[in-house]
């Protein structure tokens, strides 16, 4: 009989599990902490992840991946994402705003996204209750 | 006798000592780590979708016109006003909005200082009445 050494073999396979998935949770730890809306929001959500997240702070700036970005910038990559578009991948823009901020800084934003011929778009909320 | 005692206890230590400790720490850790890894810490976020609907364009769902909440500020907290029905909270709005047709769809304006989280709410309680066709009007500050 061959005496196999499982240990390191298992050793092994948890590691590269282990550095899959950290590698694969980056793009959720790269969101800004924001003190979202607290709604339960719409139950049958889908599990594509949005094309373009804005996040809207309370004093009004807005951050794509956590960098501080102009309504310019962020009318410019709207356009692009636009052009890029297909019926199977569709555009889709998610707006995490701060829950205390004013409606004035949604309503310019918006406002430059419907210029690109963006007109569907998703508010983020947290549900009150902290479940699912 | 206690010669027999001395050897049987150094064949038990031996024995003992023959567990492969480290590497069953290592898988212990190991798992710890996986677990802890795979353990979501961050709260669950969830999406109410809508359209953008403006003044010279949008999502024009029909020929109907949509019915319009504008949400306004009012002593410091925001109220939900639908035609001449003023609210105070989500859920007031909601049980307004559940006795209205649903196929012209809804259109939610807002001042310019409203927060958004009245928005989000007007928003909810539009899902919530079963309106699927939700749009929000975003005002040029003019």
């Amino acid at each position: 009989m061959i005496d196999v050494d499982l240990t390191s073999m298992i050793d092994v396979v948890f590691q590269l599990i282990i550095f899959f998935m950290f590698t694969s949770q980056f793009g959720e730890l790269r969101r800004t902490e924001i003190d979202l809306p607290h709604q339960p929001g719409d139950q049958i959500e889908a599990r594509q992840e949005p094309a373009m997240i804005i996040d809207l702070t309370n004093s009004g700036t807005y951050l794509v991946e956590s960098i501080e970005t102009s309504l310019t910038e962020i009318e410019r990559l709207a356009r692009v994402g636009v052009l890029a578009q297909s019926t199977q991948d569709p555009f889709d823009v998610l707006i995490r705003p701060d829950r205390n901020a004013s409606a004035v800084h949604l309503d310019r934003l918006l406002l430059r996204l419907s210029n690109t011929g963006v007109l569907r778009w998703k508010l983020a909320t947290v549900n009150p209750g902290g479940g699912q | 006798m206690s010669s027999i005692r001395k050897r049987k206890s150094k064949r038990q230590s031996a024995r003992l000592g023959a567990l492969p400790l480290t590497s069953m720490i290592d898988v212990v850790f190991l798992l710890l780590i996986f677990f802890l890894v795979t353990a979501n810490f961050a709260q669950d976020e969830h999406k109410l979708p809508a359209t953008v609907q403006t003044e010279g364009g949008g999502v024009q769902s029909s020929d109907l016109q949509p019915q319009i909440v504008q949400i306004r500020m009012q002593g410091g907290a925001p109220i939900f006003v639908i035609g001449e029905v003023a609210t105070g909270d989500g859920a007031s709005l909601e049980s307004v909005l559940n006795n209205l047709p649903k196929e012209p769809g809804i259109a939610i304006k807002s001042e310019p200082d409203v927060p958004i989280s009245a928005i989000a709410a007007a928003l909810q309680a539009a899902r919530n009445a079963g309106f699927d066709k939700r749009s929000y009007v975003p005002s040029d500050g003019e």
